[in-house]
């Protein structure tokens, strides 16, 4: 790599006009196994082993360069091209010279029609630079070997997911297991030089049913670890199992939730999920730069934009919380900068933004959050948002807190939000900005002791600057949401933990459903059981 | 015909395999036919309130065990196995008559949707029939959806002519095993990296990977008017492309395709090589050629581009496609149908030619032929079917969807196809002349007519890019800059032969105007003949990987030579070379 990034660089610098000021090599090195199963049967079992390539080729000058966007323009350039995953000197340095060709016509194309476009348009608010200087990055660090036993996971898989035999009202349902290990291989014209990586592990459960009026529903849960070995044991996966088939079964009965505006408990999980797409996203660097973007917290840094009890750090650098292995951590981003926790709220005060190599006014540095997924172009991205409370108190209290708010305001019910898949935000400008996030798993709170009521086919809406205000206080317990999140620079392992919040004033509506009706005929085998004897 | 990454072969070689068939007494039930059956039983009651019950309906499972490997000049790029079931469910309401298929709204999932992307790979006859009676529901509801439209958006039509929607058919029951052949994934894996490192000693390739895909399995497919057909279906494929570029930048590329319904009948290391081998000669002649010139005058096909020429204007031309009903007569959804509708009993080809696709044939001149199959994907027997005799249009390959004059299937579906029926292909298409030259002579009657008409030089084409290893943005391309009429694919080895015999190799020609009709104006056939195998799928020039469904095809022809055709060199803006030089090649296959 190291050879071909020179030889490249070196004869592009001569030749080519306009010449590169910057060439990066990263190779993204992807090994997997996975099992899936449904009903006490093996679905599917793949495996494979890949490496993609990345090349990032800048040309012009840091001050204005091919990458910079144009009103919401981003050039692509990378193609994510597929490159030997032996270490075969012909093949590694004839893909990259191709690819570096490719990419470099692209970029000196887009350079080309930038230098028009800005001299045709008024000046952009903020003309701050487009590249950052960083000091370059040598570590080699090999992730330990992928350690996945199909054998035990097969095993494994067919008796987690043969459990559903119990749950007759479960329609389809699936549990599945992967092994995966990430390496990573950056080189670049600054001389920073790469090797790191991480692997990833996950057993994801989910159930799926329809209601008698066509109202599809899915219930799932999902464990992560860096490998195989630290998911959970049987007892616990047999147990979420149950719950998932359990909440699916109860959501089938549940009544539709209506629109309502009131007081609500995020659980911890809900929380997390709730702060990524709320404020986690709005924080992104690249973000404030953009004249088609929102903007929301652009001009916020040293204000106020939560309440001061609240305070959010996004870790890279943390692997564990409370003994869970969490998603978003890693060693170098995408760009090759060390990875480094950066306290982007102190006691509510906005202070800083998530930073790639992308500068902003006032933010001339990468706080290493430059991420992507193979293919697609850096863009700043969160890792692990931590969300850290003052105001903390013990859960029950925190019902009460619910249950005598809801009395203040004189509402029939409050809500407990205990799961919610994910959600969506627009932050461009162009669009309304407001979010969308989906619950699963949703209770009324009554206040006269009435045991809480499940309901179904809740959507929370709301704008995001209104929602942090009414933030009244938190549980005490943080917990740990991990997944992945999908943005402009493709699909990257995050986490979010967050302790239980209560907010004075929350809305929902009335979900999209589907018009169909359930399956005409009744669950076969179950009929058969019934009717045996006649039949064979 | 199999489902996405490759598909198969209704395998049919093996003469061992056919003492397995329907001898015997049946052995303990297939899990997969008695939950088939069972809930087929079970469905036939199926009613939204008034609405009516199946007429038919038809479970397909798909069974495969993929394995495949690519490699770029000795390193492997992606080694991955997968096994998959995917079913394909059936249900059709209505009668033969008039039902929710053949019209513009058919085929689309209008029914319930449940999460049902994999197929339980295990006999667990409980997990089967919970499968099939959800695919069973999903695609009812999808069934009285469209039919309901269907007669919506008639009541305001009147239709030129009223065509059945489906034809009957005699229930087949054919039951083997699958063959299960072991895959030598190790061994494969080696052969690929070895034949890729070949283009190591050609540093103008500026390009190339080298592909295997072997798949093993088979398929069941049971209706509900009595057909039960178990059939193995293997086929492996290796395919090598390469590109390089010309000194005006053009980019020339050349692929090559070796086919067996039977890994273990792969051609052995050395026909592979020479293959790869000859390849990477063809790139490089092609990166050094000069360009090609305006012509008009005869062509002659040789060997293999004589059998591809035909696979494309004719084999691709013997299945009628049926316009659906309800498009509003705008003609809309791309449908082009064959060039050869409405001329039954006309002359398309000299009068001393004859067509017959005989997918029942197993082998010709002792070489396995890989078009051969037994049943097709509707449950029909393949029959021998002769299509053009003494040049006039006798027949067409059929479905069991009725076309305009013909009703009743030939055992020709092999590939789904739009509005809720499927596609008809060739399996293996011979294609002779009674009237033929020494294949010799062919060359020397070209130079003749050029002398004759005192032409400069005489066209060859040996190698057509059919099926074409284009890119899709070059296929839009070639599809959108077309006037009048389909485009045909790009001849690759096109020559130049002058009155004194030599050749002269040149690039980035393409025909203009080459269609079914101009094999009337066939001069002479050689008395060499060629056997092209290919995968046949439904997307333009049957592009390598350009639709999900595959079919195995063999066209068994010889050298043509055709009067009057156009060529022209392809008009596009060529990028410039690039500014880097290729980084050198080294010799040693694998540095640690």
């Amino acid at each position: 790599m190291s050879q071909e990034l020179n030889r490249n660089y070196t004869v592009l610098k001569q030749k080519a006009d306009p010449p590169p000021y910057f060439l990066s090599y990263e190779v993204t090195e992807q090994e997997f196994h996975s099992v899936s199963g449904t009903l006490g049967t093996v679905d599917a079992a793949n495996s494979g082993k890949s490496r993609a390539m990345d090349v990032s080729v800048r040309v012009g000058t840091p001050k204005l360069d091919n990458y910079h966007r144009v009103r919401g323009d981003r050039g692509q350039f990378t193609s994510g091209a597929l490159i030997s995953f032996e270490d075969n000197v012909n093949s590694i340095k004839r893909r990259l010279w191709l690819e570096t060709d490719r990419a470099y016509r692209t970029a000196a194309e887009r350079l080309i029609r930038i230098k028009t476009n800005t001299q045709v348009r008024v000046a952009e608010a903020d003309d701050s630079d487009d590249f950052t200087t960083e000091q370059p990055s040598v570590s080699v660090q090999a992730p330990p070997d992928l350690k996945f036993s199909e054998a035990e996971w097969t095993a494994r898989i067919r008796e987690l997911s043969g459990r559903f035999k119990n749950y007759p009202s479960v329609l389809t349902s699936h549990v599945s297991a992967q092994g995966q290990t990430d390496t990573k291989y950056l080189v670049n014209t600054e001389g920073s030089r790469l090797e790191h990586g991480r692997g990833f592990a996950r057993v994801v459960i989910n159930a799926s049913a329809k209601a008698a009026d066509g109202t599809d529903l899915n219930t799932f849960e999902t464990f992560e670890s860096v490998d195989a070995a630290g998911l959970p044991d049987e007892k616990t996966l047999l147990a979420a199992v149950d719950r998932v088939a359990n909440d699916l079964s109860r959501l089938l009965k549940a009544p539709d939730a209506e629109p309502f505006v009131g007081p609500a408990i995020f659980s911890g999980r809900a929380a997390g999920v709730f702060f990524h797409e709320i404020f986690g996203h709005r924080v992104e660097g690249h973000r404030q730069k953009d004249e088609s973007e929102g903007q929301t917290f652009t001009k916020s840094v040293g204000v106020k934009v939560l309440p001061d009890f609240l305070s959010v750090v996004f870790d890279p650098t943390r692997k564990k919380i409370g003994g869970i292995d969490l998603n978003g951590w890693y060693d170098y981003d995408d760009e090759g900068v060390k990875a480094r926790p950066v306290n982007a709220v102190e006691k509510g005060v906005l202070k800083t933004f998530l930073m790639s190599r992308s500068p902003i006014k006032g933010f001339e540095q990468s706080n290493g959050h430059g991420r992507r997924q193979p293919g697609f172009e850096v863009v700043s991205r969160q890792s692990n948002l931590i969300v850290e409370s003052s105001n903390a108190v013990p859960e029950a209290k925190l019902r009460q807190m619910l249950i005598d708010e809801v009395k203040k305001q004189n509402k029939p019910y409050g809500l407990y939000f205990r799961d919610i898949t994910g959600g969506f935000t627009t932050t461009q400008r162009a669009g309304l900005q407001a979010f969308k996030v989906i619950p699963v798993i949703v209770y009324r709170v009554y206040t006269d002791g009435r045991p809480d009521e499940l309901v179904r086919g809740a959507d929370i809406v709301g704008t995001p600057l209104a929602s942090f205000s009414k933030i009244l206080a938190t549980s005490d317990k943080p917990e740990v949401f991990n997944g992945y999140c999908g943005a402009e620079s493709g699909s990257v392992p995050v986490s979010a933990v967050a302790p239980a919040i209560l907010v004075s004033e929350i809305e929902i509506e009335k979900k999209a459903k589907s018009n169909d009706r359930p399956p005409l005929l009744p669950e076969p085998t179950t009929m058969e059981n019934n009717t045996r004897g006649g039949q064979r | 015909m199999k489902p996405l990454v490759v598909l198969g072969a209704l395998a049919g070689v093996l003469g061992a395999l056919l003492a397995l068939s329907a001898q015997g007494p049946p052995a303990a039930p297939d899990p997969v036919f008695q939950a088939m059956k069972d809930e087929m039983d079970r469905a036939r009651s199926l009613t939204v309130s008034n609405l009516e019950a199946p007429y038919f309906i038809q479970y397909v499972i798909d069974e495969d065990d993929n394995f495949g490997v690519t490699a770029n000049l000795g390193g492997l790029l992606t080694e991955r196995h997968d096994r998959f079931r995917s079913p394909e469910v059936d249900v059709r309401v209505g009668d033969y008559k008039f039902d929710n298929t053949n019209y513009v709204g058919s085929g689309f999932g209008f029914g319930s949707r449940y999460d049902l992307e994999r197929f339980p790979l295990e006999n667990a006859y409980p997990v089967l029939r919970r499968y099939l009676w959800l695919e069973t529901d999903s695609s009812y509801k999808s069934a009285v959806e469209a039919i309901s439209r269907k007669r919506a958006a008639l009541r305001n039509l009147t239709q030129s002519e009223q065509l059945n929607d489906f034809s009957h058919a005699e229930p087949v029951h054919l039951v083997r095993d699958f063959s299960k052949p072991a895959t030598d994934r190790d061994a494969w894996a080696k052969r690929v990296r070895s034949l890729s490192a070949i283009f190591a000693q050609y540093p103008d390739v500026k390009n190339s990977g080298v592909e295997l895909e072997s798949s093993v399995g088979g398929y069941y497919l049971m209706n509900s008017e009595g057909a039960q057909v178990r059939e193995p279906e293997n086929v492996t494929y290796l395919r090598a492309r390469a590109t390089g570029q010309a000194a005006d930048g053009m980019t020339v590329r050349d692929a090559v395709t070796f086919h067996s319904l039977d890994a273990a009948r792969m051609p052995g290391d050395a026909e592979l090589k020479r293959g790869v081998t000859a390849l990477a000669e063809n790139v490089v002649a092609l990166a050094h050629s000069p360009k090609g010139e305006d012509y008009s005058g005869p062509v002659l096909f040789e060997g293999m581009a004589g059998a591809q020429i035909l696979a494309e204007v004719l084999g691709r031309n013997l299945a009628l496609g049926r316009k659906p009903a309800g498009d509003g007569g705008r003609g809309g959804g791309g449908f082009l149908n064959s060039e050869l509708e409405g001329r039954m009993g006309a002359r398309v080809l000299p009068d001393s030619f004859e067509v017959v696709d005989d997918p029942t044939q197993k082998e010709w001149r002792g070489r396995p032929l890989f078009g051969s199959y037994e049943v097709d994907r509707e449950g029909v027997m393949a029959k021998p079917t002769r299509l053009i005799e003494k040049g006039v249009l006798k027949n067409y390959l059929l479905t069991r969807q009725p076309v305009r004059g013909y009703e009743g299937s030939n055992g020709h579906a092999r590939l789904p196809g739009p509005y809720g029926a499927n596609a008809a292909t060739i399996g293996n298409l011979f294609v002779s002349s009674t009237d033929t030259v020494p294949a010799a002579e062919l060359k020397k009657k070209l130079i003749d007519l050029c002398r004759a008409r005192s032409k400069p030089y005489g066209i060859i084409v040996r190698k057509m890019d059919f099926p074409s290893s284009a890119t899709a943005g070059e296929v839009r391309q070639l599809l959108s800059g077309q006037q009048g009429g389909r485009p045909v694919s790009m001849p690759i080895l096109v020559y130049k032969i002058y009155p004194d015999g030599h050749e002269e190799l040149v690039r980035g020609l393409r025909f203009r105007g080459l269609n079914a009709r101009s094999l009337k104006d066939i001069l002479a056939a050689g008395d060499d003949s060629a056997a092209f195998e290919y995968l046949d799928n439904t997307a333009p020039f049957a592009l390598m990987g350009g639709a999900g469904f595959t079919a195995e095809a063999c066209v068994v022809a010889p050298s043509i030579l055709i009067d009057d055709l156009e060529l022209h060199p392809v008009e596009e803006e060529l990028p410039k070379l690039p500014v880097v030089p290729a980084p050198d090649l080294v010799r040693s296959d694998l540095v640690r």
